[in-house]
């Protein structure tokens, strides 16, 4: 029995379909008044020289930045929240940083960030960036070395 | 053209290989030699008989040929009609998987932590406030090129 071929006809319109819902899956984020948070925890220590492939073009600034002569991405977490709601992100050895975007206008993205260890507060801050933008949050101990918290908004 | 030889033409002419001059020789070889005449003849006598034979079984099989003939034309009606059910097949086979993929992809599309490398567009970063109940807090500002850092120096541990 002759088997249709599916290949030809069926390949191209079900890609263009499968790419438009894919764009309409990314718009959202931008559109509604959401802020998604990235937030990745590298850590820093003098154990060996690599770095790693994960950190993208931030790699050469770390270096540039710290004494430290290895980076490894521990953990790296994104949460798209809406203005006024608070995400909580789970960091390596047992620290949590909370990030509540607050009010802000145009590109601009505040954030409420606080980062604890058990009932100890590390850090609380308020920091303001663009869109597309990064912080870096560095010196908790872990292992042998640092944590470097990488966040940006988008 | 001697007997040998005649021979081997005369399997030829009954082939139907003989070439005209090939074979105005062979006759006139037949014309003096009367044991290759009669095997010429015996030969042409098989090759008929042979024809007859196939036209007899022919017309033996015949309606089981036809009837073999109903069912190739049928098949292939058959498989037209297939072929054109299938191609409707085809032509919308693509919507259900395209809609899976696409709610599996507004599913999982901003939860996953294996995403591309980080590639700010800025360094930009204002920092409004900055305190801490158990450690030492520095805001470090390298220039534009680089990040804002916000280093904490823990207490207890330093």
């Amino acid at each position: 029995m002759p088997r249709p071929d599916l290949r030809g006809r069926a390949g191209a319109p079900a890609l263009f379909f499968l790419l438009f819902l894919l764009l309409l899956a990314a718009i959202p984020s931008e559109a509604a008044n959401t802020v998604t948070v990235d937030v990745g925890a590298a850590y820093a220590s003098n154990e060996g020289t690599s770095i790693d492939p994960a950190l993208g073009t931030i790699r050469g600034k770390l270096r540039s930045m710290f004494n430290y002569t290895s980076y490894r991405m521990l953990d790296r977490k994104r949460r798209t929240l809406s203005v006024g709601e608070t995400g909580e992100f789970e960091l390596p050895g047992r620290r949590t940083m909370r990030a509540t975007p607050l009010p802000a206008r145009g590109d601009k993205v505040r954030l409420s960030i606080q980062i604890s260890e058990g009932p100890r507060n590390l850090l609380t801050t308020t920091i303001g960036l663009r869109r597309g933008g990064m912080v870096l949050v560095g010196g908790p101990t872990h292992l042998s070395g640092v944590l470097i918290l990488i966040i940006s908004a988008e | 053209m001697d007997c040998r030889a005649a021979l081997m033409e005369i399997a030829a002419k009954a082939d139907g290989i003989l070439s005209r001059e090939a074979e105005a020789g062979l006759a006139a070889h037949l014309a003096v030699c009367p044991a290759c005449a009669a095997e010429d003849a015996a030969t042409s006598a098989t090759g008929s008989a042979l024809r007859a034979l196939a036209g007899i079984r022919a017309m033996e099989k015949a309606p089981s040929l036809d009837a073999m003939w109903t069912r190739v034309r049928a098949g292939i009606g058959e498989g037209r009609e297939e072929r054109r059910h299938a191609s409707w097949i085809a032509r919308w086979a693509w919507l259900p998987a395209a809609v899976t993929l696409a709610v599996l992809a507004l599913l999982f599309y901003p939860a996953g932590t294996d995403r591309s490398p980080f590639h700010p567009s800025t360094f930009d970063v204002s920092v409004e406030d900055v305190e801490s109940d158990s450690a030492t807090v520095a805001l470090v500002d390298k220039g534009e090129d680089l990040p804002r850092v916000i280093w904490i120096i823990e207490d207890a541990k330093t």
